[in-house]
């Protein structure tokens, strides 16, 4: 695999500074402008607060911030390792079964047009304020991408790659870990990596509607409080573990189909 | 032990009713121990049709084939594939998709690394093992798909226009080399192409296939000198069943 590895080089980093100073521009003209225009314009703190109080406010707060950044990731992660855990296998069956295609399959899909976000309520009424009825948000939320595109994966082996495994007399379990698992990863990760994006959104909707702990709780109550500096923090939080789980599943996607376009092209 | 391929009456209908469509047959001819022959036809006569159901990959609608005298009744493992599209997978290089022939199979790898090598070295890819396909041209994976075809050694060839979407003059040194290769090794070969010249310059004998649904017109059998260099491409006789083959498919209105 050594023909993967890019080591990064100081010329490389040169580069990259040199293709991206448009952008870093950009950014940090948009919080001057947010952080000016708060003042210039006479925005009641209580509507907005520039980004330097938020940092200085979110800092203090930043022990319940770290203690429900620590409950949400909870449900996040819970929630998201149930539904690959769950939604893989399920896949694969469908994927392999026609009696399984023809009941579960088009019941999935139905229900994949159903917004899981708004089963929250019941869940919560159901369950109660506790970590379950977050979890199982959030389960919802991934579990329908994870299924959908691992029956996808599955099913999309090249009709040569399938003659070819036939041609050579191998068994089923040789040609699903020599062939077929393989060629799937691919399409699997994109279910990965489009849950990964909502488990947060699901985890978050969940604490608003009923929790007593969580970012989303926090966000709720400080907005309800008059605090936009300390709802803004809570977001940044909740942000950051969105985009740690992104990285996660990215640096799993890396490690495990380093040959693919897709990586290879990044 | 003879690897002669026989067809009887080889005949293949898809789908079935007011529907069905006529794709192939009925065939009946023998390709002997030994011989390179190849199917010569226009797309869509059903050239690879036959091709697949001579490796047990596709049921036959009527008829039968057997290989050294015996019936092919589902995927025949000792003979060696090569399909239009090839079969290396991006995730192993070079002599990870031949190994993976050999995995597939249940042969140990370790006892035929030698094989390897030598397969390599024979189309000039020793320095190319440890890429993966994306890293090589067109012609250099159709070589890579080559040895994984064939790192089993098997005496039967099934070759479905392996050079089909290679450039002219990476064709052109492709052939020469599965010249050479079948010149010292004598496997039957079956190979499918829509090239008059590489069919001419190729094979033993040519079996010219009308459109479909796909019957054989004519065997040809090609009375030239091997090895069928430039030289014996330029000359009287190598015209001349250029032509014989022209006349035929101009007759079905294909050129």
């Amino acid at each position: 695999m050594a023909s993967f590895d890019k080591k990064p080089t100081f010329a490389g980093l040169k580069l990259r500074l040199m293709n991206s100073w448009m952008f870093v521009a950009f950014f940090i003209g948009f919080f001057l402008f947010w952080e000016y225009s708060v003042l210039w314009f006479d925005i009641p703190l209580y509507i907005l607060t520039p980004p330097s109080l938020i940092i200085e406010n979110g800092a203090a707060d930043l022990p319940r911030l770290l203690d429900y950044t620590l409950v949400t990731g909870t449900e996040v992660i819970i929630g998201y390792v149930l539904a690959v855990v769950l939604a893989l296998p399920l896949g694969l069956a469908i994927a392999f079964s026609t009696i399984l295609k023809r009941t579960i399959y088009p019941f999935i899909v139905c229900i994949e047009m159903v917004p899981k976000i708004a089963f929250a309520p019941l869940f919560i009424s159901w369950l109660g304020f506790g970590l379950l009825p977050k979890v199982i948000i959030v389960f919802l939320v991934c579990f329908f991408p994870i299924v959908l595109n691992a029956i996808l994966a599955f099913n999309s082996l090249s009709e040569e790659l399938t003659l070819f495994s036939r041609s050579t007399g191998a068994g089923i379990w040789r040609t699903f870990f020599k062939v077929r698992l393989p060629a799937a990863l691919p399409q699997c990760f994109v279910g990965f990596k489009y849950a990964a994006i909502n488990a947060t959104v699901g985890a978050a909707i969940a604490e608003f509607i009923g929790s007593d702990e969580g970012l989303g709780f926090y966000i709720q109550i400080v907005t309800g409080n008059m605090r936009p500096d300390l709802a803004f923090a809570g977001i940044f939080f909740l942000t950051l573990l969105g985009l740690c789980l992104f990285g996660l599943v990215t640096l799993a996607e890396r490690l495990l189909i380093p040959w693919h376009i897709s990586v290879r092209r990044n | 032990m003879s690897n002669q391929i026989k067809f009887s009456g080889v005949k293949k209908v898809f789908g079935s009713g007011p529907d069905a469509v006529h794709a192939f047959g009925p065939v009946d001819m023998v390709v002997e121990d030994g011989e390179f022959v190849s199917l010569l036809g226009p797309s869509g006569c059903g050239k690879s049709t036959l091709m697949l159901m001579t490796a047990g990959l596709l049921d036959l609608t009527e008829g039968s084939v057997s290989i050294g005298g015996t019936p092919v009744k589902g995927p025949q493992t000792d003979i060696g594939i090569m399909f239009q599209d090839n079969t290396l997978v991006p995730w192993r290089t070079v002599r990870g998709n031949i190994e993976l022939q050999l995995e597939m199979r249940g042969i140990s790898v370790a006892s035929k690394r030698a094989e390897i090598d030598a397969i390599l070295a024979s189309v000039h890819l020793e320095d190319f093992a440890d890429r993966h396909p994306y890293e090589l041209s067109g012609g250099m994976q159709q070589r890579a798909a080559f040895c994984q075809a064939m790192i089993h050694a098997p005496n039967t060839m099934l070759l479905d226009e392996p050079l089909g979407k290679l450039d002219a003059m990476t064709r052109e040194r492709i052939r020469s080399d599965l010249q050479s290769l079948w010149m010292e090794q004598r496997p039957t070969v079956l190979f499918v192409t829509h090239s008059i010249e590489e069919a001419i310059q190729l094979s033993s004998k040519v079996a010219v296939i009308t459109p479909r649904p796909g019957r054989i017109e004519r065997v040809i059998d090609i009375d030239l000198p091997y090895p069928r260099d430039y030289e014996v491409k330029r000359s009287p006789e190598f015209s001349a069943y250029v032509h014989e083959t022209q006349e035929i498919f101009r007759g079905y209105g294909v050129i």
